[in-house]
C-alpha cells in the first residue's frame, strides 16, 4: 500500500476531535474521494496528508516513508483549495510558474511546462491576466494547473468544485476525470457531494464524525451501504428507510406491511431505493398502498413523494406522462432483492 | 426624490464648512511660511503684516551660521532607521498574531497597546536613566530605539488586520508550492500586504519625524533632530522667530510633499482589504 493513514487522530486545541484513529490506505494512481457531511473530518484528513496540520497521534506513510513530521514542501504533493487561493499580485502565468520558480527551473523549460499545463486546462488565453479578472471556473483551472505543473505524484483537492455554479461544476467534474486519466497521478478529492464522489472516485471513503464508516468502490457503496447513515446519504434521492418490526416473516411499519422472510422477530429498519420501487395496478394482491403527496418531474424521470400514516417515501420512475394527483392512492411493490435491512439501534447493515 | 434647490443649498453649506476647516488648518502654516521670509522688524511689528519685503536671510542664518543642517540629517537617519526597525520587527509579529493561536494571545496583543496608554512624559525619566546606563545617551541610537519601541505597537495593531485580510489558504498554497512558512511570509504574504505595509511605514515615519519629547530628553547636542533644534533658538536675548519659522518649514516640507505624493497609496493601504484571489 502506497499511502497509509495509520491510526491517525487529530484533536484541536478547543477540544474537538476531528479524526478518531483513522486507518486508511490507497494505491498510487487512484482517485480517492473523501466523502462526508460537514464536520466529518474529511478536510482534516486531507490537510493532514498535505502536512498543513500535524496529527495528535498516529502516522502517515507515503511509499513506505513516514511523512508525519515533514513540512508540506517536502511531501511532494500539490493542492487545490476551495477558494482557489491564487496569488492576486501575480499574473496567471506567474501563478502557474510559481512552484517551478521555487524549484529554480531554467527559464526555457519553465515556459514549456507552464504552457503545456495551460494548454491541457485550456487557459492559454488567460495567461497574461490577473486572478481578479478571471471567472470562478477559470480561476479553478489556474489553481489546478498550479497544483499539477511541477508533476507532484499526488494532487489533493479540498472541495474544489463547491464555489462553482451548477453547470460549471458538472463540466469541471468531467475535466478532472479526464485529467486524472491523462496524467495518471494519484488524486485525493474531498467533497460533501455524493454525486461527485460516485462519478469521480475509484474508491470512496465515507467519513462521519471523525470515523471511517465505509471504504469501497462507489458501486459497492451504492449497492451495499454499510449502514443506515450511508444509505440515507448516497443516491439521488437517497434511500427510503422505515422503522418497524418483524413479526412472523412480515415487516410491520406505520401505514403498511411488507413480506420480509428470514429475519428474526423484533425491531428492524427496512430500506429501499426510490428507483427500485415498482408501481403496480390496484388489482395486484400484495400491493403496498401509499397516498400521493407531491410530484416533481425531473425529466426524464418523475419523483413521487407519497405518505402512509407516519411513513413517507419517494418513488423515482420514468415519466410516462401519467398524472399523479395529490391524495390519490399509489400502489407499490417492493421487490425482495431490492430490500436493505439495518439494525434499529446501531444502524449497521444486517446480512 | 431629492429637491434640486435644497440639494444645492446643502452642497453650498458643505463647501462653506470645508472652507472654514481649511482656513483654520492652513492659516498658522501660511503665517509660518511668511514669517520665515520676514526680517526681525517685520516679524515683531505690532500690527501683523501680510505684505513686506521678503528676505532669505533666516535660512542661511540658522542652517549654516548656527550649523543646523546636520540636524536635518539626524531627523532623516532617526526616522528612516526607526521605521525600518518597526516594520522588520513588527510585521512578523503582526503576522504571528494574525495566523497562529497560542495561550494568552489576546492578552499579549492588548499589552502592546498598553505601551501607548501611559502619557509619554511618564516614562521619559526611566528612559533617560535606562539609556544613560547603556551609555547611549546623547546618541541617535537612543532616539531610534525609543521611537521604535513606541511605534511598534502601532505597527503590530495595524498590520495584524492587514494580514488577517489575506486568506490563510494563500500561505498554505505557497507552502504546498514549495515554500517554508517563513518563505511563504516573505515571498507571498508580505508582497500581498505591501500596500498596508507601505501605509504603516509612512505613519511610522511621520510619527518619528515629528516626535519631540523623547528626542529632546535623550539628546542634547550631536544627535538632535530638527524638532529638538527649535527650542535652541529661544535665546536669553529673545526668540529668533524668523529662524524658528525657517527650521519649521524645513522640518515640515518633506512630510507635506511626501504625503501629497503618496496620498492615493496611503488611503488604499489604510483601507487595505478584500484581496481577491
Amino acid at each position: 500500500m502506497a499511502i497509509v493513514f495509520d491510526g491517525v487522530t487529530k484533536a484541536f486545541p478547543d477540544g474537538t476531535v476531528a479524526l478518531q484513529a483513522l486507518d486508511l490506505a490507497f494505491e498510487p494512481g487512484e482517485f480517492l474521494v473523501l466523502l462526508g457531511p460537514s464536520g466529518s473530518g474529511k478536510t482534516t484528513a486531507c490537510r493532514l496528508l498535505a502536512g498543513l496540520e500535524r496529527p495528535t497521534a498516529g502516522r502517515i506513510m507515503v511509499e513506505g516513508r513516514d511523512v508525519t513530521d515533514l513540512p508540506p514542501r517536502l511531501r511532494g504533493m500539490g493542492m487545490v483549495f476551495q477558494n482557489y487561493a491564487l496569488y492576486s499580485h501575480k499574473s496567471v502565468y506567474e501563478n502557474i510558474a510559481y512552484p517551478l520558480r521555487i524549484r529554480k527551473m531554467p527559464a526555457a523549460e519553465l515556459d514549456r511546462c507552464v504552457r503545456a499545463m495551460a494548454e491541457l486546462l485550456e487557459i492559454t488565453r488567460y495567461l497574461d491576466r490577473r486572478p481578479s479578472q478571471l471567472s470562478g471556473g477559470q480561476a479553478q483551472r489556474v489553481a489546478v494547473a498550479r497544483a499539477l505543473v511541477w508533476q507532484p505524484s499526488l494532487c489533493l483537492m479540498d472541495e474544489p468544485l463547491s464555489n462553482l455554479d451548477a453547470l460549471l461544476r458538472l463540466h469541471m467534474r468531467t475535466e478532472l476525470k479526464r485529467l486524472h486519466r491523462e496524467l495518471k497521478k494519484t488524486f485525493v478529492f474531498v467533497t460533501h457531494d455524493q454525486e461527485e464522489a460516485m462519478t469521480l472516485a475509484t474508491r470512496v471513503a465515507v467519513l462521519r464524525e471523525g470515523a471511517l464508516i465505509q471504504y469501497d468502490d462507489p458501486r459497492e457503496i451504492y449497492r451495499r451501504p454499510a449502514n443506515r447513515f450511508i444509505a440515507e446519504f448516497i443516491g439521488r434521492p437517497a434511500m427510503n428507510t422505515f422503522d418497524g418490526d418483524v413479526r412472523d416473516g412480515v415487516f410491520h411499519a406505520s401505514g403498511f406491511t411488507c413480506p420480509l422472510p428470514g429475519k428474526p422477530d423484533g425491531p428492524i429498519v427496512l430500506g429501499i431505493r426510490p428507483e427500485q420501487i415498482q408501481l403496480v395496478d390496484a388489482s395486484a394482491g400484495d400491493a403496498i398502498r401509499f397516498a400521493v403527496d407531491v410530484v416533481e418531474p425531473v425529466e426524464p424521470d418523475v419523483l413521487i413523494f407519497a405518505k402512509s400514516e407516519a411513513n413517507a417515501l419517494i418513488v423515482r420512475t420514468v415519466n410516462d406522462d401519467r398524472a399523479y394527483n395529490p391524495g390519490e392512492p399509489l400502489h407499490l411493490r417492493f421487490p425482495p432483492a431490492a430490500l436493505h435491512t439495518f439494525n434499529t439501534v446501531s444502524g449497521a447493515r444486517l446480512p | 426624490m431629492i429637491d434640486q434647490s435644497s440639494n444645492r443649498a446643502w452642497k453650498s453649506f458643505a463647501w462653506a464648512v470645508l472652507l472654514v476647516a481649511v482656513v483654520v488648518a492652513l492659516t498658522p502654516y501660511v503665517w509660518m511660511v511668511l514669517a520665515s521670509f520676514k526680517n526681525r522688524v517685520d516679524l515683531l511689528s505690532s500690527v501683523p503684516k501680510w505684505s513686506f519685503a521678503p528676505t532669505l536671510a533666516n535660512y542661511p542664518a540658522v542652517f549654516i551660521d548656527k550649523e543646523y543642517w546636520p540636524l536635518a540629517i539626524n531627523s532623516v537617519l532617526i526616522s528612516v532607521s526607526s521605521t525600518v526597525l518597526c516594520i522588520v520587527i513588527g510585521a512578523p509579529a503582526a503576522y504571528g498574531f494574525a495566523r497562529s493561536d497560542f495561550p494568552g494571545k489576546e492578552d499579549l496583543f492588548f499589552f502592546f497597546l498598553t505601551t501607548r496608554m501611559a502619557p509619554p512624559i511618564s516614562i521619559a525619566v526611566p528612559l533617560f536613566l535606562f539609556f544613560t546606563s547603556l551609555g547611549l545617551i546623547d546618541t541617535i541610537y537612543a532616539v531610534v530605539i525609543a521611537h521604535t519601541s513606541f511605534n511598534l505597537s502601532l505597527v503590530v495593531w495595524m498590520m495584524r488586520g492587514f494580514f488577517a485580510e489575506i486568506p490563510r489558504e494563500i500561505d498554505e498554497a505557497a507552502m504546498m508550492d514549495g515554500r517554508s512558512r517563513l518563505g511563504a511570509f516573505l515571498f507571498v504574504v508580505a508582497p500581498l500586504a505591501a500596500p498596508g505595509i507601505g501605509a504603516t511605514a509612512v505613519l511610522c515615519f511621520i510619527l518619528s519625524w515629528n516626535e519631540f519629547l523623547y528626542a529632546f530628553i535623550l539628546v542634547a547636542f550631536d544627535g538632535r533632530p530638527l524638532t529638538v533644534g527649535i527650542p535652541g533658538l529661544v535665546t536669553p536675548h529673545g526668540t529668533l522667530w524668523g529662524q524658528v519659522a525657517a527650521v519649521a518649514i524645513v522640518a515640515t516640507l518633506p512630510i507635506v510633499l511626501f504625503t501629497f505624493l503618496v496620498q492615493k497609496q496611503l488611503v488604499r493601504g489604510l483601507t487595505f482589504g478584500a484581496v481577491k484571489g
